[in-house]
């Protein structure tokens, strides 16, 4: 029972991060964009994010008493941060129709070498992690309960790598789900994505939905930085975010450009993690099967990886990307 | 392209319009290096006003510890050439696929994968130092391999398969390093190679410096092989062909799906010699990690787009971020040196932008030449600029899917 408690609360740990990013990457593509940038955009966001919650700003009355507050102010925080980095792509991307990998590329370059310069200067030379304090995981004593009256199992369901950002990012897939498919603007996003210049004939302003695309792209994308740093980095920024970012992007693929099947690939994959983590666990790495193989926990930590890509092979049919996707909109080209 | 080509024999000024055309590529590459630069200098100031104690001088110094130091002594000059050449291989093994194409981020793990299997070679097998780059060469190749199928086969981007295979690289190479005892040292880290097997370290004719070694001239040697390959070949036009339009080259009867298969096993072969020659230099032992990926592979990408994947271009820019790398260690300990990939980072955005540089050039040109003659001439040179945008352009991602 407990094995099962701890494998549900660590896959939503590893997947929420996975889902927002992914959502992010949804956005942009949907519009026509490709946005490699997510792993950069997620560090960007989240090291302002970490900053703020490590500033001078939490030793305050308020915070101390709010600290849930200041989360939802640094997670805003890393959201903005990540929106006006994700329009340095948008500019070059859809302004200069330059190639949108390469700039998405130099974002991912800038963004982690910027972060450790930059706690560098702050913190001191040599210093690069930023651990967050302790006061930001969600407890049952948030919610009015106290945890000694749980069960045990929903004590460590909801005491353990529980965050802000956990119950947010259902809410946030909600929204996109409905954005995208119930309402004018989700039906004018995704023709810019998939015949730009039949939108622009019936008076769709392209270039303006896609910045908008790319933007949704940056603050999601921040968010989920920002998540990743709380829940998947055991609270420490420390200026990567583990190829998050890249992952997402497979996750995305794998979920078919569509929400509902973004949630499904999102925790397919973080569950596989979950259980290679597990692997490592000093109580439970006995019921692994050690096959005589020193370290056997390397063979479990490819398996997340590995299954992903067999099952790849068997729904790659089905996968429909963006028509238009990675090319600049040129009006003259029909 | 072709009738680009028969443009250009027609006209009169033939041998301008060629010369222009390099013109006009360097120097929207110098511009977005000075770009780059400035930026940098910028950006040290900023950084000096965020701290404590701001000491103005400090970016001064720096920045041209930075710029001088790759030049500084002959050691310098050596380790340049040292840091260059597995840079010059990955650089190599991106912007060959580039060429076809596809978009290998997986570089890094063919380079994991190269890497080890040199090192396997050369302690436990006690091959000499050539025998145990083939082995790297073979092991990156089949590691390339791969995505390489899933793509020809199965059609799923090969973005999306080399992230996963770099991660189950880095955990395959842990598994082996754990199992084969004799490989290792102590539980971090391999042998040496001085006293595993000498032989395998790459000759170093003669030089008695620990970072000379003739790794730079075997990554050239790969260039100017990979340079004629893509020119001279019919097998480089198809990877050319499927790089401009996949769809008119099944058209015109290439076998598309044969080239991508063979494009990313040899993508991946460069990249696993990259790996051979960085670790069988005996500089350094292969440490085990399992939380980051090497990042030696990711450094590939800005060499070949800076180069416009242009093979030869890519030995000048794998000496230059090898160069600026080399400076970089020398800002330390007032700043990090990861200041280089701030630089490096801008440059590659602002190359992105060739077409907006070459246009300013073009009105530049008009200018100064005046009259309709060079209007035509300078014509030409923006559709070759833009053009050389379009042959980098990498695959327009997860693609065609579910048209096929």
């Amino acid at each position: 029972m407990d094995i099962i408690v701890i494998i549900i609360a660590n896959t939503i740990a590893y997947g929420v991060p996975l889902l927002l990013v992914a959502l992010a990457g949804m956005f942009s593509e949907r519009s026509g964009v490709v946005n490699i940038a997510l792993e950069g955009i997620m560090i960007f966001g989240s090291l302002f994010g970490a900053l703020f919650l490590t500033s001078n700003l939490m030793g305050t009355d308020y915070a101390i008493a709010h600290p849930q507050f200041m989360v939802l102010v640094a997670m805003l925080i890393s959201a903005i941060l990540g929106t006006l980095f994700s329009l340095l792509l948008g500019y070059a991307a859809i302004n200069l129709k330059a190639d949108q990998v390469i700039s998405g590329t130099a974002l991912n370059i800038f963004a982690p070498a910027f972060a450790v310069i930059l706690a560098w200067a702050v913190q001191g030379q040599g210093i690069t992690d930023i651990p967050l304090p302790d006061s930001i995981s969600l407890t049952s004593d948030w919610f009015g309960i106290a945890s000694a009256n749980l069960p045990d199992w929903l004590d460590t369901l909801l005491n353990k790598k529980m965050y802000l950002t956990t119950p947010l990012s259902f809410v946030i897939l909600a929204i996109s789900y409905v954005t995208l498919y119930k309402t004018k603007f989700g039906l004018r996003l995704r023709a810019c994505g998939e015949h730009p210049q039949a939108a622009d004939s019936v008076g769709i302003k392209v270039l303006r939905m896609r910045y908008i695309g790319v933007a949704i792209s940056g603050f999601l994308a921040g968010i989920g930085g920002f998540a990743f740093v709380m829940a998947s980095s055991d609270s420490i920024f420390t200026g990567q975010v583990a190829g998050y970012g890249f992952l997402a992007l497979a996750v995305m693929i794998f979920g078919n450009w569509k929400p509902g099947r973004i949630l499904f690939a999102a925790f397919f994959f973080s569950f596989f993690k979950t259980i290679s983590a597990l692997s490592t666990d000093a109580q439970l790495a006995s019921i692994f099967p050690t096959f005589n193989l020193e370290s056997p926990e390397n063979l479990y930590k490819m398996l997340p990886y590995l299954i992903t890509l067999v099952v790849l092979a068997f729904t790659s049919k089905q996968s429909r990307a963006p028509k238009a996707e990675g090319i600049p909109y040129d009006p003259g080209k029909r | 392209m072709l009738g680009l080509k028969s443009k250009k024999d027609t006209s009169p000024q033939k041998t301008i319009t060629e010369i222009s055309e390099l013109k006009v590529t360097v120097i929207s590459s110098v511009v977005s290096i000075i770009v780059g630069l400035l930026f940098g200098l910028v950006f040290l100031f900023i950084i000096e006003v965020i701290k404590e104690t701001p000491d103005m001088t400090n970016p001064f110094y720096g920045f041209s510890n930075l710029m001088v130091e790759g030049f500084s002594s002959i050691r310098s000059i050596i380790k340049v050439l040292y840091k260059a050449a597995p840079l010059l291989m990955v650089g190599l093994a991106v912007g060959f696929a580039f060429k076809a194409g596809l978009f290998n981020i997986g570089a890094t793990g063919q380079y994991t994968v190269g890497a080890f299997f040199a090192l396997i070679a050369a302690i436990l097998w006690q091959f000499p130092w050539w025998a145990a780059l083939i082995v790297a060469m073979i092991a990156g190749g089949l590691w390339g391999l791969v995505p390489g199928i899933f793509k020809a086969v199965f059609n799923i981007n090969e973005v999306i398969t080399t992230i996963m295979l770099n991660w189950t690289a880095l955990f395959f190479v842990n598994l082996l390093f754990y199992n084969n005892p004799g490989i290792y040292e102590s539980r971090e880290r391999t042998m040496n190679l001085a006293v595993a097997n000498p032989s395998a370290i790459l000759p170093d004719l003669g030089v008695s410096d620990s970072y000379f070694n003739i790794g730079i001239f075997i990554a050239i040697l790969f260039a100017v092989v990979i340079f004629i390959v893509l020119e001279r070949t019919t097998f480089g036009f198809e990877i050319k062909a499927c790089g401009n339009n996949k769809n008119a080259s099944v058209y015109a009867g290439i076998k598309a799906k044969r080239t991508i298969v063979y494009t990313m096993l040899i993508s991946g072969a460069l990249a696993g010699v990259g790996g051979g020659i960085q670790y069988l230099s005996g500089t350094v032992p292969y440490t085990v990690t399992s939380t980051t990926l090497l990042p030696m592979g990711f450094n590939g990408i800005p060499v070949a787009l800076l180069a416009f994947s242009n093979p030869l271009g890519i030995i000048i820019t794998s000496l230059f971020i090898s160069y600026l790398q080399v400076g970089g260690e020398a800002m330390q300990p007032v700043y990090s040196p990861e200041m280089v990939n701030i630089i490096t980072s801008v440059i590659i955005y602002f190359s992105a932008f060739a077409l907006i540089v070459s246009q300013l050039i073009k009105k530049y040109m008009k200018k100064r030449l005046g009259g309709d003659e060079a209007t035509e001439e300078t014509d030409v040179v923006l559709d070759v600029a833009s053009e050389e945008v379009n042959k980098i352009s990498t695959p327009k991602t997860p693609e065609e899917g579910g048209e096929k």
